[in-house]
C-alpha cells in the first residue's frame, strides 16, 4: 500500500532543512545521512519519509506524535518542522486545509494571523499574492474573531503548492545546523559540570558525531557522580542518536602527580595527562577531532598559556566552542538542552583533597614542558588507557516529564 | 560477597520473626483500638500490652508510655510544645544533638524563640552546670540527648536533671526536660522514670524493630501541636499502629532481655575496634582521647578518623568490599554535617576524615577485624 494513503498514517508532518540547502556538489551526501539518520532514529515508529523539492515530508499516526515530535526537535540539520495538511490543488480545499491548521493556534488564543503563500508550481490558477489574500479573506469570514497582522501575527497560515496543496501554522524551530556525521567523529571530554556537555551540543549541531571520555577519580569521586555523566551522556545520545562513552579511571595519575609534582601544577599535568589519554583514545577509534568546554579565563587551568600547554600533548584539533562564550550563555543554552538540571545535581567529578589553593595560572611553555617530560607520565597514561571502559549510550526516547 | 554491616546506630537488622508476626498482626487485629464492639476491643487489648511491655521496658509506666510514629516525631512533640506557652520563651539544647532536635530549634528560632546551644568539651560530653548555668527565667525547654548518635558520647542525663532542677528553684517555673534517648534503649541502662527527665523519645528500628513506630515517655501533660481524635492522651492523636506498637514492645523486650550479654560483647568489640585503629599509622579515634572501656561513651559506637583520605571516600572503598559504615561528611569541601564534631572542636580536616563505626547483636571480632584489615589497606593506597 502506498505510505500516503495508509489510513493509520494520519498526521504529515513537513521538515524544513537549513544550510544543507546552501551546500552545493555533495548536496545529496548530507541529504542522504539527514534522511537516514531520521529514518534510524524512528525505527520502530510506524511512518514513511519521503524527500521531494527539498522539502522531507514524514507520515506518521497521531498516536507518535510525542516521538516522533521528540526526533524531529533534536535533529541536527532540522531548522524548523510543521505540522501540515495536504490537499488537492484546488482553492476550497486549500480553505478547509488551512482552517484545519488554524484550530492549534485558535485553541491557543490566537487573535491576529497572516497569510504567506509560496507557488512553485507555477500552473496553479492563482498566484502567491493572489492565494493570500483569497484565503485571508475566507478566514475572516468564518472566524471573525480574528484580524489581520502582517507585521507581528499570533500565527501564520503559510500555503505552499507544490506536488499538491501543502497548509500550515507556525513551524516549531528545531536544533538547525548540519546532520550528525557530516562532519565526521570528534570525542568530547565530558565532566559532570555545566560548559562540556554544552560544547558537545554545539560541536553535534555542526555536524560532527560524537563519542565521549569521562574522567573519574573512583574511589575520591562517588558512582553517583558518574551517573551523572551517564545521564549527561543520555542526553546528548537524543541529539547525536546515541553514544559511546568511555570512561578511564585516573585517580593512579591522580595520586602520582600529587606526590610527586609541586602542589601549583597538580592541575596543569593533570589535564596534560588527560590530553593524552584523549589523543591516545582518539588514535584508537580513529576519531578526528578532541572537544573540551574550556572558555578563556573561566578557571585558572583556562588560560591561554595553559591551553597552550595542555593542548601540546594531542595534535588532533582541539575544539573549543565555548571558548568566546560567558557563562551565562552557556547556561541558557543548557537549560534549552535539558542538560544544566543534570549538571548542577551535588556530585562532584574532583576530591577537594586534590585541587590545590593557587593553581598555576601561566604555564612558561618550554620550562614546563621541561619538567613535565622529567616525571614522564607517559607509561602511567598507556596503563590508566588499558582500563577504559566503554558503554553505548543508544538514543532513547525519553517521556516528557511532568513539571 | 558477604556484609559485614557495621552501620547499626542507623538501623539495626530488624528480628525477623518479630516482623514477621507483627505483618500478621496487621491484618488479624485490624479493628481501631477506639471502637467500642470486639474487634476494636482486641486492638485495644494487644496496644495496652504492647505498652505495658514497653513501658517496663523503658523504666516507666504505662499512663507515661506514648507510642508515635518514630524518633524525630517523639522529638518533635515535645519541641514544638514549647511553642503552645504565652509568654518570652527560650530554650536550651545542646550543641551536638541529633538533627531531629537541632532542626526543630531552629525552626523555633524562626518562630521568636530564643534557643541557647551548650557546646560539649573536647571529649563530645556536655557539663551539667554549664546546661544549668544557662537557664534564665523565660527557659521552657531544655534537651539534652542521651547517646550522641555520631561518637557515642553518653550524657550524664540524671546529673543534668538535678542540675536543672537545683538551678530552676531561683525561678517560678521549672523547665521541661526533654532527652531525645534513641541510641540508649536496648545499649545502655537508661530507666526512664528514674532519669529525672520529663519526656525522653525512643525508635524501635535502632533495637531491631520495624520503622515507623517510636515511643515518648512522658511524665506530664504538655500542649501538643497536632491535634485529634484524642488518642495517646491526646498527645499523639491519629489511629494508632497496633501492630507496629506490638512489635516495638517485643523488640524492646528481646534487647532488654539480652542488654547485659551484648554490651559485654560490644566492650570486646570496641577495645579491638578502637585498638587497631590506633595501630594503624595516622588514624585516631574521635575523640582523640577515647579508650576502651570508658564507661563515658556508648561500647556500640565510634568515630574514627583516617586523616588525609575524605570519609566519604573511605566509606566508598569499604562498601566496595561489602563493609557498610556512614559518614557525615562529604567530599565536597562543604560545612555539611559537621556540626557535632565541629561543637566538640575537632579540626575541619579531621572531622571530614571522619567515619561512624557502629555495632550491634550480631557484630562478631571477625566483623571488625575485617573493617580494620580493609580501612588499613585503603588508607595506605589513597591517603593524600
Amino acid at each position: 500500500m502506498n505510505a500516503e494513503n495508509d489510513p493509520e498514517l494520519d498526521t504529515l508532518y513537513l521538515i524544513k532543512t537549513g544550510e544543507i540547502k546552501l551546500k552545493e556538489g555533495n548536496k545529496a551526501l548530507f541529504e542522504g545521512i539527514l534522511k537516514a539518520d531520521i529514518k534510524k532514529r524512528l525505527s520502530g515508529v510506524h511512518c514513511a519519509l519521503y524527500h521531494r523539492e527539498g522539502r522531507y515530508y514524514l507520515l506518521a499516526s497521531g498516536r507518535d506524535a510525542e516521538k516522533v515530535e521528540f526526533v524531529l526537535s533534536r535533529m541536527p540539520g532540522v531548522n524548523a518542522w510543521a505540522i501540515a495538511y495536504r490537499a488537492p490543488k484546488t482553492m476550497d480545499r486549500v480553505t478547509a486545509a488551512a482552517f484545519l491548521a488554524l484550530a492549534s493556534p485558535l485553541a491557543a488564543g490566537a487573535t491576529s494571523f497572516k497569510v504567506e503563500a509560496r507557488r512553485s508550481d507555477k500552473s496553479f490558477q492563482l498566484d502567491s499574492y493572489a492565494i493570500a489574500r483569497t484565503l485571508g479573506e475566507s478566514i475572516l469570514e468564518k472566524y471573525p474573531q480574528l484580524r489581520v497582522d502582517v507585521h507581528t501575527p499570533h500565527t501564520t497560515v503559510n500555503v505552499e503548492i507544490r506536488d499538491k496543496a501543502y497548509v500550515y501554522c507556525d513551524g516549531i524551530p528545531g536544533v538547525r545546523g548540519l546532520p550528525v556525521g557530516s562532519g565526521g567523529k570528534g570525542l568530547l571530554l565530558l565532566s559532570g559540570g555545566i560548559d562540556s556537555p554544552v560544547a558537545g551540543y554545539k560541536m553535534l549541531c555542526r555536524g560532527l558525531a560524537l563519542e565521549a571520555l569521562h574522567f573519574t577519580s573512583y574511589p575520591y569521586t562517588s558512582k553517583e557522580a558518574w551517573e551523572k555523566v551517564r545521564e549527561l551522556g543520555t542526553i546528548l545520545a537524543s541529539y547525536t542518536g546515541g553514544l559511546i562513552l568511555h570512561t578511564v579511571n585516573i585517580t593512579d595519575i591522580q595520586l602520582r602527580i600529587k606526590k610527586e609534582a609541586p602542589s601549583e601544577k597538580s592541575t596543569l599535568y593533570l589535564r596534560a595527562c588527560m590530553m593524552m589519554i584523549a589523543d591516545s583514545l582518539a588514535r584508537q577509534r580513529n576519531l578526528k577531532a578532541l572537544i573540551t568546554g574550556e572558555s578563556l579565563g573561566q578557571v585558572a587551568s583556562q588560560t591561554a598559556e595553559n591551553m597552550r600547554f595542555t593542548g601540546s600533548y594531542t595534535d588532533y584539533p582541539i575544539l573549543r566552542p565555548l571558548v568566546g562564550t560567558d557563562k551565562e550563555e552557556t547556561i541558557q543554552i543548557a537549560r534549552k538542552i535539558g542538560t544544566y538540571e543534570v549538571s548542577i545535581k551535588p556530585y562532584e567529578d574532583c576530591c577537594v583533597l586534590f585541587a590545590a589553593k593557587h593553581p598555576l595560572i601561566k604555564a612558561d611553555f618550554e620550562p614546563e614542558k621541561v619538567m613535565f617530560s622529567a616525571m614522564d607520565l607517559r607509561k602511567d597514561v598507556e596503563d590508566v588507557v588499558r582500563t577504559t571502559e566503554s558503554i553505548t549510550l543508544p538514543f532513547m526516547f525519553r517521556p516528557r516529564q511532568e513539571p | 560477597m558477604s556484609t559485614n554491616y557495621l552501620d547499626w546506630a542507623a538501623s539495626a537488622p530488624p528480628f525477623t520473626e518479630i516482623i514477621a508476626s507483627s505483618a500478621e498482626l496487621a491484618s488479624s487485629v485490624f479493628g481501631n483500638p477506639s471502637s467500642l464492639h470486639s474487634s476494636g476491643r482486641e486492638a485495644l487489648n494487644l496496644l495496652e500490652t504492647a505498652r505495658n511491655s514497653l513501658a517496663a521496658s523503658i523504666g516507666a509506666r504505662p499512663g507515661h508510655t506514648i507510642f508515635t510514629s518514630g524518633g524525630t516525631e517523639s522529638d518533635a512533640i515535645a519541641m514544638l510544645s514549647s511553642l503552645g506557652l504565652k509568654s518570652d520563651k527560650s530554650i536550651i539544647i545542646s550543641a551536638v544533638e541529633h538533627a531531629a532536635i537541632e532542626e526543630q530549634a531552629r525552626f523555633l528560632e524562626g518562630a521568636g524563640i530564643k534557643v541557647y546551644r551548650i557546646r560539649p568539651g573536647a571529649d563530645g560530653i556536655v557539663d551539667p552546670m554549664a546546661i544549668a548555668d544557662a537557664i534564665r527565667s523565660d527557659t521552657v525547654l531544655i534537651s539534652v540527648m542521651a547517646v550522641n548518635n555520631e561518637t557515642g558520647a553518653i550524657q550524664a542525663i540524671r546529673e543534668i536533671a538535678d542540675a536543672i532542677h537545683k538551678a530552676a528553684r531561683e525561678f517560678i517555673r521549672k523547665p521541661f526536660f526533654h532527652c531525645d534517648a534513641v541510641q540508649a534503649l536496648g545499649k545502655i541502662p537508661f530507666a526512664a522514670d528514674v532519669s529525672g527527665v520529663d519526656s525522653a523519645a525512643f525508635s524501635a528500628h535502632k533495637f531491631g524493630g520495624p520503622r515507623g513506630i517510636g515511643a515518648l515517655y512522658i511524665r506530664t501533660q504538655l500542649q501538643p501541636i497536632v491535634r485529634g481524635g484524642g488518642q495517646e492522651r491526646g498527645i499523639r492523636p491519629g489511629t494508632q499502629n497496633t501492630a507496629g506498637a506490638w512489635a516495638m514492645a517485643k523488640a524492646a523486650e528481646k534487647s532488654q532481655e539480652f542488654s547485659t550479654a551484648w554490651h559485654e560483647k560490644a566492650l570486646v568489640l570496641e577495645k579491638i575496634l578502637l585498638d587497631g585503629v590506633k595501630a594503624i599509622p595516622g588514624a585516631v579515634s574521635i575523640p582523640v582521647s577515647r579508650v576502651p572501656g570508658d564507661i563515658r561513651y556508648s561500647p556500640f559506637i565510634a568515630s574514627v578518623a583516617f586523616p588525609g583520605l575524605g570519609g566519604e571516600t573511605m566509606a566508598r572503598i569499604l562498601d566496595d568490599e561489602g563493609i557498610l559504615v556512614s559518614t557525615g561528611s562529604a567530599c565536597s569541601g562543604k560545612a555539611k554535617g559537621r556540626r557535632v564534631l565541629e561543637a566538640m572542636g575537632v579540626t575541619p580536616e579531621l572531622s571530614f576524615s571522619s567515619i561512624r563505626v557502629s555495632t550491634g547483636r550480631d557484630t562478631t571480632q571477625e566483623n571488625i577485624n575485617n573493617f580494620l584489615e580493609h580501612a588499613a589497606t585503603a588508607y595506605r593506597k589513597y591517603k593524600t
